[in-house]
């Protein structure tokens, strides 16, 4: 591949014309190998498939064929992906040792390797491309689009998209208040997790006093079980680059900050090259493609702490302080990064800016519901059958996600609850299944939208058990500044460690509730005050299995070492013996051929047996 | 000037001396480093003019951060409910006593860090201790010493013949 | 100047001053720890929350760093305020359980205990309220002490956990501790004082005229490292005296002045 020399971009049409020189350049008949090498991907080895077929392309002197690695599809459950076109073939589940097969066959060949594709388990389908696939069918991808696609190192490849037509046309056509507008009738509300309608912000740090002023991207994704900014900033950087700019374009600012997460290294290479290619082709930097709008990207790292996806406290992460946050009395619109007017948002906020841009407002509008417009990332994990990234328009119900895309709870277990919001959601029964996905609707339930997380868990989950690793985790987490935060998590922590030790007490439900809602009321910042949000949500529409904890000392769900007990099923025991032999406390007798049993008094509920058991003859009481 | 505050010049530089990005900074003196060093960290709050406790502060706060040196191998020590039944205590104290280190810390020679944690889950192995993610099951405080005795120190060979 | 009701009191005050300030002037009491008029309010403690009346529902928010920047009304003694401050205060007391002085405000507020277990030992009895590391910091200038690490786990110490080498024993941060909990300590031995908990030690100079202690080093070196234009033989005569014997020369030199011709 020759080393592209990038020269500056003076006009919008200097814009335009590249983008006829790359689209010229490229012969959409030739034949491209497009390899995922998102994070879910590359543990499973796709760089090394990548290398392969760039070795294989590179030795290919009679067909010219384009290898690209891209960001992530989503489907990580069946990762490695690799693409082919032209066709879009879609094969999951590769190896190092099939590209030889699938450069033979369907590269030269044409043909289809059928056992690499993918076959819906329910209907026996077998799928040629993703959009025949059940998973992607009812996802719409509009910040997702470029995923898979395009090589995240590359910004040709965004550029040939149209990508940055968006940003020419606001800085060439459109006054910053034109843009402000656009956004406003697109309806569209923060995803990192408040909700905050987006042109609302921007029009406050826009009119806030100061000349100076900064846009942030909040790219410090914390939640346990999301990954969905991870994806963007691997996957397709440029799109928030370029929201980002536009932004900057409304509001005023000229500088901005991406704020990565220290656990992303792959979304701080991808993102650090894309602002050095932007930057090569002035799309960041002086005068923007002949306009007055001057800006520039400084990407930051964090230090390893999930307070910092707090806005004030990634501000004083970014003032070289520690990451505590700071009261709100007076907003960060106003008073921000150096006390200067700050518009942080999220990456998925800022992904979404240039489809506006590009499509209109009431494009946007026309997706979604009442109230939440547009379309959601959510990380669909756990217990479902197909685990990975989903983008579904505001309003498609949990049931739809989890049962269609998701393919239901896997192992045909019984469905018991899906957690959203992250640690400061909830978790939602069955029951509500058929609510809509939307900002307002999930709030109703004692839950949240959050950043995305979409957690499935079922009969096999204690939510008590879950309850106390959120909370655990939290404490952890804590920055420590507030009282209620501090004091009120290690407290709850100590209530939660005595319930599922056995000891709990008469009253424990109400301390708890209680400590939640003090928690709500008298928190610093919003990571406290929603602190005990998986507690009250568990409490709320599971609290007969806190109850049975505490008043019985059992765990139905038998996931709390101590409240459950093991016994051998008479019937299905071979008296082979290997359970005794293994027990670490000789807590087991059985005379030859004889069905084994357990002595209570002496166990100590290890799980050994039921662990080495081949005949799964030890269950759980 | 002594070689490591030389370093710390040359990253304070890099950043154009601004403090706000001292976590950066400090990122780069531990990619240096392999941890923070004290020494270095005064360094570093000499030339940025700024209190020592700020960066101490910065520097326990953030868990990327380290402060000691890990050691060369990583020791850990199963403490759950059963090894702590087949002596798992016992094996703590004569591993604290014989290589002078705590729970959770690194001997002075470095050699190893030493973690004890709450059920590894292979309780049939009781008691267990890992190295360098290897099982050793069924150990005692005898023979625990003996295979941290035989751990190599940098450059050399494992002493250990024994691959219990 | 925007005006703030309190409690059925209504006062003016100037804008960008606080709930708290307006709480003084109306004589409304509300309890505060970790807030110091002298010093910035991060708000930590949280046991000054009062209830804002936001024109359809209310917002618990703490009165010592709340902005007046309008009219608006606030509740001190509506029952979720006064809840939320004492649910604070148990969680206060389990953390330091040994202080006189947490007691004495509790009692005030009306919080006879705590039902919470003492569950956070990183340091006994301190709140963390930052007091003594903000006036070390901001009107001492030497921030000697400060927060180190996160959550429950956090202690107020100097860099290393070791004895700090920038701290003046000048015991600014025992005067502001709400809860009693650092100490200044003196060692007839050694002649030096010793804060605690932070084992800080300081010599402290004796006055050459009559043998009282006076002054830390640290603080002496610092005064005489700001001095400028200064009559060095005097300063040096003065700088060993304690302040009873540096107003006895000052008297001498003077009644030499006065009376002239007493030396003719």
């Amino acid at each position: 591949m020759t080393a592209r020399k990038r020269k500056r971009l003076k006009t919008a049409a200097d814009l335009k014309k590249l983008r006829r020189k790359i689209e010229g350049e490229r012969d959409s008949e030739a034949k491209c190998v497009r390899v995922c090498v998102g994070t879910g991907c590359a543990a499973k080895g796709a760089n090394r498939i990548y290398e392969q077929f760039l070795q294989a392309a590179e030795e290919s002197s009679s067909v010219k064929v384009e290898t690209k690695c891209t960001g992530c599809h989503g489907f990580c459950e069946r990762g490695p992906i690799v693409v082919v076109d032209p066709g879009g073939i879609l094969y999951v589940g590769v190896e190092e040792a099939d590209v030889e097969e699938i450069w033979r066959e369907t590269v030269l060949g044409d043909r289809v390797v059928k056992r690499l594709l993918y076959t819906d388990p329910s209907t026996e389908q077998v799928c040629r491309t993703a959009e025949e696939i059940p998973f992607y069918k009812s996802q719409q991808r509009i910040v997702l689009a470029g995923n898979g696609v395009l090589d995240p190192t590359r910004i040709e490849d965004y550029i040939a998209a149209g990508g940055y037509s968006a940003l020419a046309g606001a800085v060439e056509s459109m006054k910053p208040e034109d843009v402000l507008n656009e956004v406003e009738r697109s309806g569209l509300r923060g995803r990192g997790g408040g909700g905050f309608p987006t042109a609302r912000k921007w029009r406050s740090c826009r009119d806030a006093r100061g000349r100076i002023k900064y846009v942030i991207c909040n790219g410090d994704e914390g939640d346990p079980g999301a990954f969905m900014d991870r994806s963007i900033m691997e996957g397709n950087p440029h799109c928030v680059i370029e929201g980002m700019i536009i932004g900057a374009y409304a509001i005023g600012a000229k500088q901005g900050y991406i704020y990565v997460r220290n656990e992303y290294p792959l979304a701080v290479t991808h993102l650090t090259k894309a602002v050095a290619q932007a930057r090569e082709y002035g799309l960041l930097g002086d005068r923007i493609l002949g306009s007055k709008h001057s800006f520039d990207i400084r990407i930051n790292r964090g230090g390893g702490a999930f307070v910092c996806g707090e806005s004030t406290a990634l501000m004083a992460s970014l003032e070289g302080r520690v990451g505590e946050p700071r009261a709100k009395y007076v907003h960060t619109v106003e008073s921000g990064l150096r006390e200067r007017p700050t518009d942080l948002n999220n990456v998925e906020t800022w992904a979404n800016i240039p489809a506006i841009i590009k499509n209109g407002g009431d494009w946007f509008a026309s997706v979604g519901t009442e109230n939440s417009k547009g379309t959601k990332v959510f990380s669909l994990v756990g217990k479902v059958t197909n685990t990975g990234l989903v983008e579904v328009p505001m309003g498609m119900t949990l049931r739809r996600i989890v049962e269609e895309i998701g393919g239901g709870v896997r192992g045909g277990k019984a469905f018991k609850a899906v957690q959203t919001g992250g640690p400061s959601g909830g978790c939602i029964p069955a029951e509500h299944l058929d609510t809509p996905v939307d900002f307002d609707e999930l709030t109703r339930l004692g839950s949240m939208m959050g950043s995305g997380g979409m957690i499935v868990m079922d009969e096999d989950t204690c939510m008590v058990n879950i309850a106390q690793y959120f909370i655990r985790f939290l404490k952890d987490e804590s920055c420590g500044k507030c009282t209620p935060c501090r004091e009120g998590l290690a407290q709850m922590l100590d209530i939660f460690d005595r319930i599922t030790r056995g000891e709990g007490k008469a009253g424990d439900i109400d301390t708890l509730t209680e400590l939640g809602a003090l928690l709500e009321g008298a928190a610093l910042c919003a990571l406290g005050k929603t602190a005990a949000y998986p507690v009250l949500s568990t409490i709320r529409y599971f609290r007969d299995e806190y109850e049975k904890h505490i008043e019985e000392q059992r765990c139905p769900a038998k996931v709390c070492r101590g409240l459950f007990i093991y016994e051998i099923n008479a019937d299905a025991c071979k008296a082979c013996g290997i359970c005794k032999k293994n027990c670490p406390v000789d807590a087991i007798v059985g005379e030859k051929k004889q069905p084994h049993s357990i002595v209570q008094e002496k166990c100590t509920k290890c799980g050994t047996c039921f662990d080495k058991c081949p005949f799964d003859a030890v269950i759980k009481v | 000037m002594p070689e490591g505050a030389e370093v710390v010049r040359e990253i304070v530089e890099r950043y154009e001396r601004d403090d706000g990005m001292l976590i950066p900074m400090m990122q780069d003196l531990q990619a240096e480093f392999g941890h923070l060093p004290p020494d270095r960290l005064r360094d570093l709050a000499f030339c940025l003019e700024i209190p020592l406790t700020r960066i101490y502060g910065v520097a326990t706060f953030y868990s990327s951060f380290r402060l000691a040196p890990k050691g060369q191998h990583e020791v850990t020590l199963c403490v759950g409910t059963v090894c702590h039944l087949k002596g798992a205590g016992e094996i703590s104290e004569a591993i604290c006593r014989e290589f002078d280190v705590e729970a959770g810390g690194t001997t002075p020679d470095r050699l190893f860090s030493f973690q004890p944690v709450n059920c590894v889950g292979a309780c049939a192995l009781a008691p267990v201790m890992i190295v360098d993610g290897k099982y050793y099951d069924g150990v005692t405080p005898a023979s625990a010493l003996e295979i941290l005795q035989g751990l190599p120190a940098e450059g050399e060979e494992s002493q250990s013949e024994d691959e219990s | 100047m925007p005006k703030v009701k309190i409690d059925g009191k209504t006062v003016s005050v100037r804008k960008g001053q606080t709930i708290l300030d307006a709480a003084k002037k109306a004589g409304v009491w509300i309890p505060t720890l970790c807030h110091h008029p002298a010093l910035s309010s991060p708000a930590t403690c949280r046991i000054c929350l009062v209830e804002l009346d936001r024109g359809g529902w209310q917002q618990l928010v703490t009165s010592c760093n709340y902005p007046v920047r309008r009219d608006i009304t606030v509740s001190v003694s509506s029952e979720k305020a006064v809840n939320a401050r004492r649910g604070v205060m148990e969680l206060l007391l389990a953390r330091a359980p040994d202080s006189a002085e947490l007691k004495e405000l509790a009692a005030r507020m009306g919080v006879e205990g705590t039902r919470y277990p003492t569950v956070t030992e990183s340091q006994r009895n301190c709140i963390l309220c930052g007091l003594c590391t903000r006036v070390c910091e901001e009107v001492i200038g030497k921030a000697a002490i400060g927060f180190a690490g996160r959550g429950a786990d956090r202690a107020v110490a100097a860099p290393f956990r070791q004895a700090s080498d920038d701290c003046i024993g000048c015991g600014a941060c025992a005067v502001v501790c709400p809860v009693g909990t650092i100490q200044v300590r003196l060692h007839e031995d050694t002649g030096e004082i010793e804060i605690s908990p932070f084992k800080s030690r300081s010599k402290m100079l004796v006055c050459e005229g009559c043998g009282k202690r006076m002054v830390t080093e640290p603080i002496a070196a610092e005064m005489l490292s700001r001095t400028t234009k200064v009559d060095w033989e005097q300063f040096r005569k003065r700088a060993g005296l304690c302040s009873e014997c540096r107003r006895k020369i000052t008297a001498e030199t003077l009644a030499l002045v006065a009376a002239p011709g007493i030396d003719d």
